[in-house]
């Protein structure tokens, strides 16, 4: 298993590598920050320009190939991932960022294939009764309406709540309220916080989980082992949660593990609809920005999540399904 | 009609519910399993499917009652319907009772308390029967521990190792850890068994347990049901298609058929006396392993009636060459059969039948046909194919990006053989012997082949142009094993057929005419050409396949299982097609086919295969009547003959394990692995079989006129790769089952 874990992770690491450099060169080549310096009143001028942009690293008059090297360099021996036309070092920025996004979606996905799964299993039970129908109904509908709109109907749903009640219970944007004191005010004002986010991430997300374990499970309900396992002597409800259940969710764990890196990676809206300044929001703004190191960070980032998704996926595989061996 | 039954005209003519109280009462008391008046309907999009309609039967302790019928006789809906799985939309009613206690109308959890324990059940196909992701001493211990929960952990790991050991795995212990997919199909089906016995059962239902199965295995499984009844004293309701594995087992017989018993009784008044039509064509349907005489089988023609409408008639009075007016008035009640005390059949006809009827005449079998090859020695046809020393070996590797060869798979093993003019040469042996490789690799026909194939006289080695290739096809075309498969369903038997012609640069109007004369050739109605291929049933579709094959006029056709897909009695009148079509046509066959039974009834020569190699070769009566390789006589011995009385007192060899991987094979006798002779030899003997490889050699003149009295020629045409042929079996490997003393009245 290690060795296996070695292997594909070596493979991986080329791979982020050349999307990475493969990213740099189209970002180097396309941004160009020196541009947007030139807006400022007063008007730089060019040599300012140049000289601010070689002090922090982006020196617009040396070739695409140099200043990768530079990058590179920088990056092998310091861990140094460069700095944004604004100053600001990558790095530093980078992990706030991480930490933002990871709080923003660890509860709402940790309830998202919770709620998904549990309603799946549920509705599967219940084929073409009243329950599923609106369960499964609900799915479909959380599929087809567009993510944003979705957050702002929760939104809108939040401060209907805090009208009515006039008091401030949720807070529709924001991180935290500035200046307020540790301890319990603290924590009632992050819950706060939290609550429309995660709900509003959760409502929209379980929809796929529910129906591929639903599908899933009645793919089993009527197969073979089950019918054996009633044989033996389990009623019909037993006999499909201990065999029929653990068979269906091979190919749900599968995709959970897949998903879960792109949500950390690419909540774009969320982050941006709810003021949560994460790492999906700063891969856009670093494109408007004309911000050559964010872009590459963020892509760079997102190709290492990939991965371990995809060795998550392998790992999850390996250890519901024993048909499956590493080697 | 004898008055001494207990089965009345009053009572059948009566109300079900009558009729359920009369037969109820009649019930002896010391039937573990009672059946009364069993009705099963399912809902369907085009109405009422009554899928089974009125089953009554008994089952003593210790017995074995054989259902058999053909796919959609109601036989597995009956079973599934006495253990209570059948889905909740179907409609259930009537009586089943075990030791007096009435199971039907249970919640499914009250049902539970007998699923395992008191009734259980052993199911069709044994790789999708065992859930993947458990391990098997886990499934083991589920149905353990279901109906013993105070029973100790040890205690229950104990009895799985027990239970394994019983059902014939080696290594219980470390096996209980193994999960299905690490064991054979042959393996999985013994760990069902050792699941459906672990809490002792009264009563084992086994539904078509072998079907899934190679001869040699299913001749283990069978064995190993027979141990599980006698340790556990079970009563076992045996359901099958086949008449053969019933007929050794079972005590009492009952064919199904459109949902209804049509005859019960004792196993030998249903093979040796049969009073009903149905029982008496499915008999005359299957051809004989242990029989050379050659007659045509007994072909009912038509197809099983569709339970959506209520027969008005006899249900088989459609099909029936004896039908009359009567028989299409009412359907006529299971009544007893006079002389014997347990005979019933629900024929009106039944007193006119019996041992003394011949079913070859009742269902008009046609005549055997004759060749115009027939006559000619051998040695003067031409051969149509000829194989020198193929083989077909695949690189075994690991590792993904720097690929090592750990070793070779020797799919086939230099094998040569040749076929004639208007012969029929058949390819026997286990799944994975090489028979299905041997078929590609003539298929393949190509210049880097290692091997010369010869097809009509153009070599692979010559020319494998596109030109020859082509002209190769229309030489030699296949037959495949499922037919809905092979068709597509998008095209009518019209463009199925027109196809092949159009290759060939026909013209329409000859296209036309060929397509006709075809469909007339295989016996099907022109005027059906229009028709897709799901309006016809599965014998209709295998015809049309051969019509296919046949478009172009080849010489030889590769028939790769053409009957395995199709019942019994639908297999028979395909066999006859072949039959008449080979001495019609002039046509030569290669058949591939793991029923030995078909082979030995539709064959000239027949070659044994073991591990790519084949291991026995000769004219199929002297390899059938007198196998020299002991592969061959194990083979020939797992066969199970529909007459109770050889399959009692018959010798039978059974091997053990499975084949073994290729890789695992000794660099001497490819089957000194599993060989009974081997196991009794002593060891200097059995070191000549590891080391060395036996040559194909014939049998000499004298041992073939030893053995068969009507040896002809001075070299008989029967080859095998044997050094100890007349070695002693092995005893352990050797089983008898003397149950004459099971038939006491």
């Amino acid at each position: 298993m290690l060795r296996y874990l070695a292997r594909r992770g070596l493979i991986y690491v080329v791979m982020i590598f050349l999307t990475t450099s493969a990213g740099y060169f189209l970002a180097v080549s396309s941004l160009k920050p020196a541009l947007l310096e030139q807006e400022r009143i007063p008007r730089p001028t060019p040599e300012q320009v140049a000289a601010s942009m070689r002090l922090k690293g982006l020196d617009p008059d040396l070739s695409p190939w140099e200043r990768y090297v530079d990058w590179l360099t920088a990056i092998v021996t310091r861990w140094d991932w460069g700095r944004s036309p604004n100053g600001a070092f990558i790095n530093a920025e980078f992990g706030d960022r991480v930490w933002i996004s990871t709080r923003l979606f660890l509860a709402s996905i940790i309830l998202t294939l919770v709620i998904g799964v549990a309603l799946g299993v549920y509705s599967a039970a219940r084929q073409y009764k009243f329950q599923d129908r609106v369960i499964t109904s609900y799915s479909y509908l959380a599929y087809i309406v567009p993510a944003p709109i979705a957050y702002f109907l929760v939104q809108l749903g939040a401060i209907n709540i805090n009208e009515s009640v006039g008091e401030r219970i949720f807070f529709v944007t924001g991180i935290s309220t500035p200046g307020i004191e540790p301890g319990w005010a603290q924590f009632v004002d992050m819950l706060a916080h939290y609550a429309v986010p995660t709900v509003a991430i959760t409502l929209v997300g379980w929809g796929s989980y529910q129906i591929a374990q639903r599908q899933y499970l009645l793919d089993n309900v009527n197969a073979d082992f089950v019918r054996t396992a009633r044989a033996k002597g389990l009623s019909r409800n037993q006999a499909i949660t201990r065999h029929a259940l653990r068979v269906s969710f091979i190919p749900v764990a599968q995709s959970i593990a897949f998903t879960i890196p792109a949500i950390f990676a690419g909540g774009f809206f969320a982050e941006k609809i709810f003021a949560w300044p994460g790492v999906g929001s700063w891969s856009i703004d670093a494109i408007s920005l004309q911000d050559v190191n964010a872009a590459t960070a963020t892509l760079a980032y997102g190709s290492v999540i990939f991965a371990l998704g995809a060795i998550l996926a392998d790992f999850a595989t390996t250890l519901v399904d024993p048909r499956v061996r590493v080697q | 009609m004898s008055s001494e039954t207990t089965a009345g005209p009053a009572e059948s003519a009566g109300l079900p519910a009558e009729r359920l109280h009369v037969a109820g009462l009649a019930a002896p008391s010391d039937a573990v399993l009672s059946v009364r008046d069993l009705h099963v309907r399912f809902t369907s999009e085009n109405g009422m499917v009554h899928a089974v309609r009125g089953v009554d039967f008994d089952l003593m302790a210790g017995k074995t009652l054989g259902i058999v019928g053909e796919s959609g006789s109601g036989k597995s809906v009956t079973s599934l319907a006495i253990m209570g799985l059948l889905p909740a939309a179907a409609e259930v009613s009537g009586s089943v009772r075990l030791n007096g206690r009435e199971l039907l109308g249970l919640s499914d959890k009250a049902m539970c308390g007998y699923r395992g324990n008191e009734l259980a059940m052993v199911f069709q196909d044994p790789l999708s029967s065992l859930t993947p992701v458990y391990t098997v001493g886990t499934q083991i211990i589920e149905a353990l521990t279901i109906h013993n929960p105070g029973m100790s952990r040890q205690a229950k790991e104990a009895r799985a190792v027990e239970l394994l050991a019983m059902v014939g795995i080696p290594s219980p212990k470390d096996r209980l850890r193994a999960f299905p997919h690490e064991f054979s199909g042959g393996m999985r089906q013994r760990v069902m068994i050792a699941i459906a016995i672990a809490n002792n059962p009264r009563v084992l239902i086994a539904d078509e347990p072998t079907t899934a199965l190679d001869v040699t295995i299913q001749a283990q499984v069978l064995e190993v049901l027979h141990t599980a009844q006698e340790e556990t004293g079970a009563a076992v309701v045996m359901i099958t298609h086949d008449l053969g594995v019933v007929a050794g087992m079972a005590d009492d017989i009952m064919v199904m058929y459109a949902g209804r018993p049509v005859e019960t009784g004792g196993v030998d008044d249903i093979y040796y006396n049969p009073r009903m039509p149905y029982t008496m064509g499915l008999l005359g349907a299957v051809p004989r392993v242990d029989v050379a005489e050659k007659t045509s089988l007994v072909p009912i023609e038509g197809m099983p009636p569709n339970l959506l409408h209520q027969p008005t008639g006899c249900s088989f009075a459609p099909r029936c060459p004896l039908a009359s007016d009567p028989c299409r008035a009412g359907e006529p009640p299971l009544s007893a059969v006079p002389g014997s005390a347990r005979h019933r059949a629900a024929c009106i006809k039944s007193e006119s039948l019996g041992a003394d009827v011949d079913a070859q005449d009742v269902f008009a079998a046609p005549p055997v046909p004759v060749s115009r090859f027939d006559a000619m020695p051998r040695e003067e046809r031409s051969a149509v194919l000829e194989l020198k020393d193929i083989r077909k070996h695949f690189p075994l590797t690991k590792g993904a990006l720097l690929k090592r060869r750990i070793g070779t798979v020797k799919a086939v093993d230099g094998i040569s053989f040749d076929i004639r003019e208007g012969e029929c040469f058949s390819i026997v042996g286990e799944s994975g012997s090489g028979k299905t490789t041997t078929l590609l690799e003539i298929m393949e026909f190509h210049k880097d082949q290692d091997g010369e194939v010869v097809i009509g006289g153009l070599s692979n080695k010559q020319a494998a142009d596109a030109r020859t290739k082509s002209a190769m096809r229309r030489e030699l075309q296949m037959v495949f094993q499922d037919p809905t498969g092979a068709l597509d369903p998008r095209f009518t038997v019209y463009e199925v057929l027109a196809e092949p012609l159009q290759n060939a640069g026909m013209d329409r109007q000859a296209i036309k005419k060929r397509i006709m004369e075809l469909m007339r050739l295989v016996g099907l109605q022109p005027d059906h050409v229009n028709r897709f291929p799901n309006q016809f049933s599965g014998g209709q579709r295998q015809r049309i396949g051969i019509a296919r094959a046949l478009a172009v006029n080849p010489k030889l056709v590769v028939l790769d299982e053409p009957v395995s897909a199709l019942d019994v009695s639908v297999q028979a009148g395909v066999i006859n097609l072949l039959d008449r079509l080979r001495a019609e046509l002039g046509l030569s066959y290669l058949l591939v086919a793991h029923d030995l039974s078909v082979v030995r009834h539709i064959s000239n020569r027949v070659a044994v295969m073991y591990l790519g190699k084949i291991v026995e070769i000769g004219e199929v009566d002297r390899v059938f009547g007198n196998p020299r390789h002991p592969y061959t006589r194990a083979l020939l011995s797992a066969i199970p003959v529909p007459d109770p009385q050889v399959e009692r007192t018959r010798e039978r060899i059974i091997l053990k394990g499975d084949l073994p991987s290729p890789l695992d094979a000794p660099k001497g006798c490819n089957f000194a692995t599993r060989c009974p002779v081997f196991a009794a030899l002593p060891p200097a003997k059995q070191e000549k079989c590891l080391s060395l490889e036996p040559p194909l050699e014939p049998v000499t003149p004298s041992e073939a006129a030893r053995t068969l009295e009507a040896a002809p020629g001075p070299s008989p045409d029967q080859r095998f790769a044997c050094f100890f042929p007349d070695g002693q079996l092995d005893e352990d490997m050797l089983v008898v089952h003397d149950t004459a003393d099971h038939h006491a009245p």
